[in-house]
């Protein structure tokens, strides 16, 4: 009994597993890796053909080792620019180490047939300074550890590679032949007939003056008010996680340095919604005076000056917050039901990595029924109680967070909840109440005698 | 995700430019009936002290306060 019962439950973990379907070809691969910021951008076009004799839906692509966690994000789409669906798998006969990801095309690819996808990959922390610490005058190298042929459980028969850097300046790259480099493009390959897991490390060190900036922790509370606003607080610790600085830091040689490409961080843009207003920007000290706000037809732009450069290493925190209108948000249904559609994660700047997000929604008093469809998978954290103004209830405050963030990650959150218009009443009722009570001490106050001497009536007697 | 364009988009049931109109309305009346509370307190002795008529001031100034402090932490951007 025990041993069915065994070889049922191995079954069924052999069920959640993939298996690598060896009929899959892929037929032509484009990869394109832009080295240019502090994240590491695959783009590519990937043909495949089934050389089998079944119809064929499931597609995987494979990470080699090392890149489990830092993988942020990846999204897949058929030639006509359409997203496919794109899952985390385990794949039979491969190690915990190396990460899948399972696409689902849209029709099963038949056998001799062949179809295109389209594929973006971003990486997090995959360029590594070296030197890892340099001086103020020094410029900023990184490495980049790749590999030269696209990393597939299926044979590929024929692969190109373009490595984009930012400067023309590249101390050295991997030269597996046939490469050439023209300005700041290095291209690899074509390559013919290379088998399924093949790994051949590729490596370019170059210059890379980008900001190397990553915002360790983000903490995102959303405020509605039924009043028709939605408030809103980022709470950011960011720090430079490029080469660190050596030596000591002169500001003399700090203000002569006029090249716009210095690897410290002068200053960054954040981008708001256009219907934003109320802004303010500080930390711990209290308010930062040095940021502007430029508003554009539709965004707001603020440009933030942290309260000194950043180096390598160095890190610094501060709060943001604004004032948006409830209605680009928030909606009705005709069942009374509420629906609020509202990032969960914002531009903080562009090519951003959020080592940690956190995001509190603060529902209004005295809602129910709440339910919250994220836009990827996030962590739901138990809900809390918040007390803000006027209130004795208590809010309801839904937490999620989640970790190795990107810009494609800004999505909307949908949160739908129940809640009765006449609960708006409340605080105005709440304050009324307050003030009565004390009139009614006022008449109570009046009524009672303290005086030693004797009372009015007795003296007329 | 729903599709939010079938969907009535909600805002404020009291337009947010009234706001501080309302204020100065409705906070003007409840400081006038708390002034005219205060001051019968005051003048009005054991005699002529009329509990009816006490209560039915407080009750008016702290309706028209309580509300008109709302809109005032509205107007000055507190979203309670």
């Amino acid at each position: 009994m025990w041993k069915l019962f065994l070889f049922f439950s191995i079954l069924s973990l052999a069920n959640t597993a993939e298996n690598i379907n060896s009929d899959l070809i892929n037929k032509n691969v484009q990869r394109t890796i832009d080295l240019n910021s502090q994240l590491v951008k695959i783009t590519g076009t990937i043909t495949i053909e089934n050389s089998g004799k079944q119809g064929i839906s499931k597609y995987l692509i494979g990470f080699e080792r090392d890149l489990q966690g830092s993988v942020s994000y990846i999204g897949v789409q058929d030639s006509q620019k359409n997203p496919l669906k794109t899952s985390e798998v385990a794949v039979i006969g491969r190690g915990t180490n190396e990460l899948f990801y399972q696409v689902q095309l849209r029709q099963s690819l038949e056998p001799e047939k062949t179809i295109t996808i389209i594929f973006e990959v971003i990486i997090t922390k995959a360029l590594n300074p070296y030197p890892h610490s340099i001086t103020q005058k020094e410029k900023q190298l990184v490495r980049y550890f790749g590999n030269h042929y696209f990393y597939s459980p299926y044979k590929t028969q024929n692969q190109k590679t373009e490595v984009l850097v930012s400067s023309r300046s590249i101390e050295s790259y991997s030269k597996l032949k046939p490469v050439a480099q023209t300005d700041s493009i290095i291209t690899y390959g074509p390559y013919s007939d290379i088998a399924a897991f093949s790994l051949h490390p590729l490596t370019v060190h170059y210059e890379n003056n980008a900001p190397f900036l990553t915002v360790t922790r983000l903490e995102r509370t959303i405020e509605i008010s039924h009043w028709g606003n939605i408030a809103l607080e980022e709470s950011i610790e960011i720090k430079h996680t490029g080469a660190q600085l050596k030596g000591p830091f002169s500001r003399y040689d700090y203000q002569r340095e006029t090249s716009p490409n210095h690897h410290s961080i002068r200053s960054y843009r954040t981008i708001l919604p256009a219907l934003a207003h109320s802004i303010y920007y500080r930390d711990m000290n209290g308010n930062i005076s040095t940021s502007t706000v430029k508003p554009h037809k539709d965004y707001i732009e603020l440009e933030l000056k942290p309260r000194f450069p950043l180096f390598g290493g160095w890190q610094s925190s501060y709060i943001l917050g604004y004032s948006i209108p409830s209605f680009p948000y928030l909606f009705k249904k005709s069942s009374g039901e509420f629906v609020l559609n509202i990032r969960l994660l914002d531009h903080v700047f562009d090519d951003m990595a959020v080592d940690e997000l956190e995001t509190h929604i603060v529902l209004p008093v005295g809602v129910s029924n709440v339910k919250v469809k994220a836009p990827y998978e996030i962590k739901r954290l138990p809900d809390g109680v918040a007390y803000k103004y006027l209130d004795n209830i208590g809010r309801t405050v839904i937490r999620a967070s989640k970790t190795n963030l990107v810009e494609q990650h800004i999505q909307d959150i949908e949160v739908t909840y129940t809640w009765k218009s006449h609960t708006l009443l409340h605080e105005p009722i709440l304050v009324s109440i307050a003030l009565f009570l004390i009139f009614v001490i006022v008449i109570i106050y009046v009524r009672l005698d303290f005086s030693i001497g004797k009372p009015e009536h007795s003296k007329k007697e | 995700m729903a599709d939010t364009g079938k969907l009535l988009r909600y805002s404020s049931p009291v337009n947010p430019a009234v706001f501080p109109h309302l204020t100065i309305v409705l906070l003007g009346i409840g400081i006038f009936f708390t002034a005219w509370f205060f001051v019968y307190e005051v003048t009005s002795t054991k005699q002529t002290r009329s509990l009816k008529k006490e209560i039915a001031t407080a009750v008016v100034a702290s309706i028209f306060s309580g509300f008109g402090i709302v809109f005032l932490l509205l107007t000055v951007g507190i979203y309670v």
